[in-house]
């Protein structure tokens, strides 16, 4: 969004040349690292990764460090997330065994809603999780617990039931087995890791091309007058979107994080 | 004015979209070590310092007021004992100062008494001292009024008789007479 904005300064109304960037991926941030150290390209969004890390270490770390009696008003907050990760999704979805993957999940739903919410950021407005490398992580490592985890707890059982089902009819058991193989092991993570990196995708689309095209609707007020007001409508627009962006930044998150959990749960209980 | 600027974003994104496909699905190699450092760093994190933490915390906080409830419920029976001595105690005053109030009723009756006989016997001696110092008055001017008519009778006798007579006989005569209309009156 940044280079669209700089961008729309340099462009020309008049020869109708209106400060489109000249790829897609400018908006996500492909460009040049800014220094690269043994092949390693230091890019403004590997920065943002590990801001977002420190972001979340420091809340976890300033919320948890006291352990008070009476904590703070950030205390019972950190704590509350904490907790709901822990009680409401680990435990509450996978069973009383899930406490065991609550770091896992806290991890993810931390780092994922920092990440998300770098979209609304003023001044960063880029979700790192709008690139795939991390949908693309947290889906492997899901997808690698769930099959470990169903093959440790079923033994062959976990994959003979999944592609054999005993309790679907002789004719149709093949299909229904190929089905929920597909779904299983090859839909699972690809959709879980594209359902994050799409909507944000789209969530940064939309903001970039709303804002940025109601700054340079307004910027051309002096030459053609009705231009001014579009653009205005448009930058509302934009602010309506800004506003449920924070909403589906929030929600998806906790829904990639609630899958992991449920994708666990299937594992350890297949015949649910 | 708006339709002309349309097709040049159109356009853009139609070039992007051929110029671009697969590089916006692929991860790139440093965000991915990167993503990868930053989130193992974080489950280290949340493994060995965050969930020992919370746990130690709320297992703290729930011995803490525990605790404070304790206290509380010990307090509260400590206080309703407290308020049960109270009680008893003020009962026990108040049965008390009835006694000493009955006590000083009863004592003032009997000052009361004590006081009202006093003045009664005074009075009756009073009485009676008066009656006997009336009746020894009386006696007294008694006598003396006998006398006194004894000598009248003599003189008027001595007057009429133009002579002196036995003063000692006829006054032992006179009151011989005095005595017996005494008796007859009486």
């Amino acid at each position: 969004m940044e280079s669209v904005i700089l961008a729309a300064s340099e462009c020309d109304v008049e020869a109708e040349i209106i400060c489109a960037p000249s790829d897609v991926l400018e908006l996500f941030e492909f460009t040049k690292p800014l220094f690269s150290i043994g092949g390693f390209d230091f890019t403004r969004t590997v920065f943002l990764i590990f801001l977002a890390m420190f972001i979340v270490l420091a809340i976890l770390y300033y919320g948890l460090r006291k352990g008070e009696k009476v904590p703070s008003k950030f205390g019972a907050a950190v704590e509350s997330l904490v907790t709901f990760v822990r009680d409401d999704i680990a435990i509450g979805i996978i069973g009383p065994e899930g406490i065991k993957y609550a770091p896992y999940l806290l991890t993810v739903f931390t780092f994922v809603i920092v990440g998300n919410l770098f979209e609304v950021t003023p001044l960063i407005n880029f979700p790192i999780t709008s690139r795939m490398a991390i949908p693309a992580f947290i889906a492997v490592v899901t997808w690698v617990i769930f099959v470990i985890v169903g093959f440790k707890k079923n033994g062959l059982h976990y994959l003979t039931d999944l592609v054999w089902p005993k309790s679907v009819p002789l004719a149709l058991r093949w299909l229904v087995g190929i089905i929920e193989f597909v779904s299983t092991f090859v839909l699972r993570p690809i959709t879980l890791a594209v359902r994050l990196f799409a909507n944000l995708v789209a969530g940064h689309l939309m903001l970039s091309l709303l804002l940025a095209s109601g700054y340079i609707f307004v910027t051309a007020i002096p030459d053609v007058g009705l231009k001014g007001f579009v653009g205005v409508a448009w930058f509302v627009f934009g602010l309506g979107i800004y506003l449920f962006e924070i909403v589906v930044a929030v929600l998806q998150a906790y829904i990639i994080t609630l899958l992991s959990a449920v994708y666990v749960q299937t594992s350890v209980h297949p015949e649910h | 004015m708006f339709a002309s600027a349309l097709p040049v974003f159109l356009a853009a994104s139609e070039g992007a979209e051929e110029s671009s496909g697969i590089d916006l699905l692929l991860p790139a190699t440093s965000e991915l070590v990167a993503g990868i450092l930053a989130f193992v760093i974080i489950y280290i994190m949340a493994w060995k310092w965050v969930f020992p933490q919370i746990t130690k915390t709320l297992e703290n906080r729930q011995a803490a007021i525990k605790a404070d409830y304790e206290a509380a419920e010990a307090a509260k029976v400590e206080a309703e004992s407290l308020k049960n001595d109270y009680q008893a105690q003020l009962a026990q005053a108040r049965d008390e100062a009835s006694r000493i109030v009955e006590e000083a009723r009863q004592a003032g009756e009997s000052v009361r008494a004590d006081v009202v006989a006093r003045a009664e016997t005074e009075a009756t001696a009073i009485k009676e001292r008066a009656t006997a110092d009336m009746s020894g008055e009386r006696d007294r001017v008694a006598a003396g009024l006998k006398r006194e008519v004894a000598d009248l009778s003599l003189d008027v006798a001595e007057k009429v008789l133009g002579t002196s007579l036995d003063r000692g006989a006829q006054q032992a005569l006179v009151n011989q007479y005095i005595d017996e209309l005494g008796g007859l009156g009486s």
